[in-house]
Formats: C-alpha cells, structure tokens, sequence
C-alpha cells in the first residue's frame, strides 16, 4: 500500500536521530585522546590514496587524529556551525558561496600560500573572493580538451587541427572515410554542457571576462544589454549546434556517458570531447588504446588556443572549524611536494605549486603547453549557479533545439536569479 | 448497505479525537492514548512541522541556505510566476500525475478483479504482480532507461518504425511516456493491492442475487463491482496523485529532467535550491507547492466523504 507522504520522511526523521544521537555518543568517546581532525574528501578516486596518507600521518604523531569524511552534506553541516576541520575537494560555483561569506578562514599566512601558481590562484578568484583573504588552496588541476584516437588519425594522415578550418578539414576527411568524428553522449546533459559547449564558448571568448560584465550587470542582462548570452555567445553555440550536427554519431541522442567510454575505446569514433576522468574508464575496455589531446580550435589563430582547466581538489579550513591548528598541520603535510605529485601523477592532474613535477602522461602531455602558459579557461558552464537548468538547455541545443531561444532563456534567468539574491 | 462497504482505512490521523461519545472512560486509560501519540507527535512537530514553519518564514528572505539574509518580501513569489523553468515544472508535474492516476487505476483495477475471480495459480499470480513494489525506484528507472535506449531502439529498426528506431527518452515530445510507464510499473501493485481488499469486502450474496435477477457478467462489474469499491478508487486516486505529484527518483534515473527541460518535475526544481544555492527561492517554491496540494487533497477529500455518505 502506498504510504501516505509525510508519514516516510517522518520515519526517516526517527532514524536519523537515532544515528545522529549514536554519533555525537561516538565521538564524545573519543575526545579524551588527541585531537580530532574531520577530513572531508569526496572524490571516490581519490580516497584510497588519502586513506594511506591518513594512517600513515596518525602514525607519525600523537597529537592529531585525522578522521576521513566522505559522505556528509557540506551544506548542513556549514548551516549546523558543523563544517569538517579541513575540506579537500572540487572547487566550484557552490563552494565559492561558502567563502563569499566568510565561512573559510585566512590561509594566506601558511608557506604552502606561497608555493601556489598565481595564475592559479586566480582561478579561484574568478568564482568569488572575499577581501584580505586566501582562503582556498588549489591541491590538483585537471586540463581537459579534445580526446582523440591517434590510431586513427595516424592511419588517415591526419594532423592535429590548430585552426577552425583544418578542424573542419580533419571532419571532413574522416566523414569521407566513413569514421564518425565525435562521439556525442547526449543523453546525459552534463556531458554536452562539459565538452562541446565549455570547448567551444572557452575558444572563442574570454570565459571570466565574460562573466564579470554578466555579474556587473546582475538584473540588466537580457535583449537590450551590451553583453548577454545570447548576444555573446550566438556564434560560439551555433559553431557548437552545426559540429554537432554534421559531425556526431547519429544515435548520440540516446547515448549516455558509459555509452561513449565504451564506443570511444572501440574505436567507433575519432575524438571525444571529455576531461582526463574518462581515460580511466576508456582503459576498462581497451588499456593500450594510443590516445592524445588537443584544445579545440575556435578560430584562425593557432595563438587563440586554449585549454578548459577545474579546480579538481583544493583545500580550505572552515572559520568554524574547532581544531583550525591541526587541520592546518594536516594541510602542510599534504601539501608536501612529492605527496602531491604523486596524487597529480596517478590522477592525471596538473601541478598547482611553482614547484610541482611536470606531467609526462603521454595522453594529457598534448595540454601541457597550454597549461605551463596558462593558456586556459575555467569551463563557461561551471560559473552558471545550478539552480539554472543550463545543461539541460543546452542539451535542447544539442538535439537540434533553437540557439537563440535557448540563451535567452539563460539571460532571463541570469537576470531574475540577480533580482532575488 | 453502506454500513458492509468497509469504510476505507486512510484516515489514520495524528489527531484521532478521543471520542466525546463514551464519557464513562477513567483518565488513566485515557493517558495511556496520548502517551502512545506522544512520541510520534512530538518527533512529527520537531521534524516536520517546525522546519516547514522556518522553511515558510526563510522563503521571505533571500537566503542561501547559511549566512547572512534580509527580508525581500514577495520577490521570489513574484519571480517564480515569470520563470519559465517553474511554470514548466507544474504544466510537466500536474499533466504527469493526472495521466499516471489514470493508467495506474484502470490497469490495477482491471488485474484486481482477475486476480480475485476464481482462477488457478492465483496465489503465485498476485506474488508477481506485486514484486516491483519492492524494488527501489532509482534501480527500476536505470534498467528501463537501459531498455529504453538499447532494447526498444532496436525493436524500432527490426520492425522499421521511424519514431521507435531512436531511444524516446531523447524526444521531447515523448519521454513523458516513458517515464509514465515506468511510474505506473512501479506503483501498480500498491493500487492493486488496496483494490484486491476492496473486492474481498464485497459479499459474495449481493453477486448471487444479481445472478437470479438475470445479470450478466458485464453488468455485475458496471452496476455492482465498481459502485461498491467507489472508496477504494477515490482512496487510489488521491493517494497516488499525491504520490505522483512527488515524483523524483525515476525521473532522475530516467532523462535527468531532459531532453531539455521537457520533463523537470517540481520536486527536481526544488531540490536544485539546495544544491544549487537558490534556497529562499525554492522554498518559496515549496511552499506553493505544499499550498496547491493541501488544496487539491481538501477538495478531493470533499468529494469522498460526498460519496461514502451516499
């Protein structure tokens, strides 16, 4: 029998009380001993590797316990006055929200502020600041670009494609030779907002610069303002809607994320617009699979191109943490330099420090270039809030939808999310 | 008459007056009740009613969820009205839920009445039939989305139709289809269930006097069958538009929302005000929604107690 709605969340209430009460019990047993240090660190990849570094500082010491915290919702426990000690995590939008207002503390007294790439550091910045302060630490940097199939190319006599004409000649060839040029997984709206609209947007416009004039604009963005989606970025989505049209697999509609790991490793496609993430998912199927990347070219100019980077791991301490000196001890000893090439190495990051070890994976070796000369942008589609459907805009764009009643809608958005916030 | 069709056993209400009619109970067994309604009620106040109140109040802000607000008034009411997004949620949520309340009652209703007719395996049948029950809506949304976009394309192509040859979860005009089918799978036994009762409480004499007034088989469903479970079916259809109205989990599963926006239901807009920052905003959102359904579950409770007094 169906039951009635409230009555689930009520019980559902009962037992989170219940494991609430046995967890606050937990812990007061443990706060005889050393100082507990809450680690939050939720990218699944990454907590073996933390795991070992955890047992192993709580080895080395007795003054600090370091707790690993994988599962709790930030958002409660910032709104609780319950933030972990130290967080180590993607850093975004929804994250820079919690430092705009002061909930991080001051980092910029530590060593380790110093050792940071200022070029960066001002990625972090792009998002929100909050004056006097350095209160975020980039630990890890993914560059993601265009995946292609050497094996491929190489039989087609193909080269990487440094201007939008030859991108399009490279298509064009492949067409002929009966090979799909891009997989497209359409079916998940992340994937076109991350690959082909981030690819595209990022190589034709200044991606922070553009965001500024929308911020500075706030409720006046729409038909009539200077800058707005869609007077910006009409041609770079349209460039978008027309790659997707003449050049993706036909089913692409209907294919999911797993879909295109898959296809791509089977060779059923020559390039694939996904970040470093899918190359550990592309090996499942085929390890030795030759691959490389390359920026997407968006113009004539070979110097225009550039490469789309997040801030896959960074490190903050909450103002309301309890145990600020050993999170911070904890923090520098992380923040070692071979600690953190070691992690970069197995995850294919980018160094963040002036003295990180240069990347030699020959599959994001095609990016390095760009990186070292900070030729790059933090993805368009990451700096609209979520609350903004975005994605699954863009996926109406992707499945042959209008481009511009699509980014007027962003810009009406844009402009009613100013409006209430 | 009346009296024998087992009023419907819904109204299990916190409140549950201690009846005026039997002034002879002693107090102290009269304790007894409230200290059962105790634990529930003060848990219900602490864990429902008192975050909805603060939820309300928050909606008046321009909260994010933590820090510093201010009042703002009625502005996320007023831009709720002009966001295409939210007035695309409820035409999707409220069509979504009266075309499902629909299917889902016919199909239960139909299979109940086979399954308390007399045939074999009878037994093993309705074991079956209720099985999606328990399986978890998200894990019943990814196997369907896998059919879907595998199994069904391919079922197009061999058979040459045009509009089945490509997955329907990526047409717009089509994915609330699927989404209904899969909504229906699931929540189908429930129905069932609550109408297999309902039959069973149905005696067995009333259909032997039909049958010597000379009533066919037909007839004995229109004038005797459905007239006699009208409760359960007014029960099954509030209850499941309310449920429907919720629906989350297999959207998610199924098209995220997509293609587009095509199939975004409330509660997928609401949710995005948590994670996405937008908290005084879709609380507003919520608590119109919460409005509209007290609404409708008020006007719909009318109409039963209409049709139970009958």
């Amino acid at each position: 029998m169906p039951r009635s709605p409230r009555r689930a969340p009520r019980a559902l209430a009962a037992s989170l009380g219940l494991l609430l009460t046995a967890s606050a019990l937990a812990g007061c047993a443990g706060s005889g001993g050393p100082e507990t240090v809450r680690f939050h660190l939720s990218k699944p990849e990454a907590i073996p590797y933390f795991n070992e570094l955890i047992s192993e500082y709580n080895a080395s010491q007795d003054g600090v316990e370091v707790v690993l915290d994988s599962s709790s919702n930030l958002q409660a426990g910032f709104l609780r006055g319950n933030p972990p000690d130290l967080g180590l995590l993607n850093y975004n939008m929804e994250m820079a929200r919690f430092m705009e207002r002061g909930a991080l503390s001051d980092l910029s007294d530590m060593p380790e502020a110093e050792r940071i790439l200022p070029e960066v550091q001002e990625l972090v910045d792009q998002y929100a600041t909050y004056p006097g302060r350095t209160s975020v630490l980039p630990y890890s940097v993914m560059a993601a670009s265009v995946i292609y199939n050497k094996e491929i190319f190489e039989a087609q006599g193909l080269e990487v494609p440094q201007t939008y004409e030859e991108l399009i000649a490279v298509c064009d060839a492949l067409t002929t030779a009966g090979i799909t040029p891009f997989y497209g997984t359409f079916q998940d709206p992340w994937t076109v907002a991350q690959g082909f609209f981030d690819y595209t947007v990022g190589g034709d416009v200044d991606v922070a610069g553009f965001y500024d004039e929308l911020d500075s604009l706030g409720t006046e963005v729409g038909p009539e303002s200077e800058v707005s989606f869609e007077k910006t970025l009409a041609e770079p989505v349209g460039t978008m809607q027309e790659l997707i049209e003449k050049y993706t697999n036909s089913d692409a509609p209907s294919k999911t994320y797993g879909d295109g790991n898959l296809a791509f490793a089977r060779g059923e496609a020559a390039m694939y617009l996904q970040g470093p993430w899918a190359f550990g998912e592309i090996a499942k199927t085929s390890p030795d699979l030759d691959l490389g990347t390359f920026p997407l070219p968006m113009t004539d100019d070979p110097e225009d191109l550039r490469v789309r980077v997040n801030i896959d791991l960074a490190a903050w301490i909450p103002e309301a943490s309890g145990s600020k000196e050993g999170a911070r001890e904890f923090l520098s000893f992380l923040f070692q330099q071979d600690v953190m090439d070691e992690y970069n190495a197995a995850q294919l990051g980018y160094g963040t420090t002036v003295d990180a070890a240069p990347v030699t994976d020959p599959r994001i070796l095609g990016m390095k270039e760009y990186y070292d000369t900070a030729d790059f942008y933090q993805g368009p589609s990451q700096a609209i809030p979520q609350t903004i459907p975005a994605a699954n805009y863009l996926q109406g764009v992707a499945l042959g939808g209008d481009v511009e009643s699509a980014l007027s809608t962003l810009d009406g958005d844009w402009a009613r999310l100013a409006l209430r916030q | 008459m009346t009296k024998t069709t087992a009023a419907p056993p819904a109204r299990t209400s916190h409140a549950a007056r201690p009846s005026t009619a039997r002034p002879r109970r002693r107090p102290g067994v009269e304790g007894i009740y409230y200290a059962f309604l105790l634990p529930s009620l003060i848990i219900f106040t602490l864990a429902i009613t008192l975050p909805a109140l603060i939820g309300i109040f928050f909606s008046f802000t321009n909260s994010i969820g933590f820090g510093e607000w201010e009042f703002v008034g009625l502005i996320n009411y007023i831009a709720m009205f002009s966001d295409p997004a939210i007035v695309q949620s409820y035409l999707f949520t409220f069509g979504f839920a009266t075309c499902t309340v629909i299917v889902v009652n016919i199909i239960a209703f139909l299979l109940a009445v086979g399954l308390t007719a007399k045939i074999k395996v009878k037994t093993g049948l309705r074991t079956i039939f209720v099985i999606p029950m328990v399986v978890s809506g998200i894990i019943i949304a990814y196997v369907f989305n896998f059919l879907f976009s595998n199994s069904l394309p391919t079922f197009g192509q061999a058979v040459g139709s045009e509009t089945l040859s490509s997955s329907i979860l990526a047409n717009p005009d089509l994915a609330w289809i699927a989404i209904v089918i899969v909504t229906a799978w699931q929540a189908v036994p429930g129905t069932l269930l609550i109408y297999i009762a309902g039959l069973l409480a149905i005696p067995g004499d009333v259909y032997e006097a039909a049958d010597l007034d000379g009533a066919g088989k037909w007839q004995q469903l229109l004038r005797i069958t459905v007239p006699l479970v009208a409760g359960y079916i007014f029960i099954n259809v509030i209850l499941g538009f309310k449920n429907f109205l919720n629906a989350y989990d297999v959207i998610v599963g199924l098209t995220d929302g997509g293609p587009g926006t095509a199939t975004r239901s409330i509660p997928m807009t609401i949710v995005t005000g948590f994670t996405g920052g937008d908290y005084a905003y879709q609380m507003a959102n919520a608590t119109m929604f919460f409005i509209i359904v007290v609404v409708i579950s008020l006007i719909q409770l009318r109409l039963t107690r209409g049709r139970n007094a009958r």
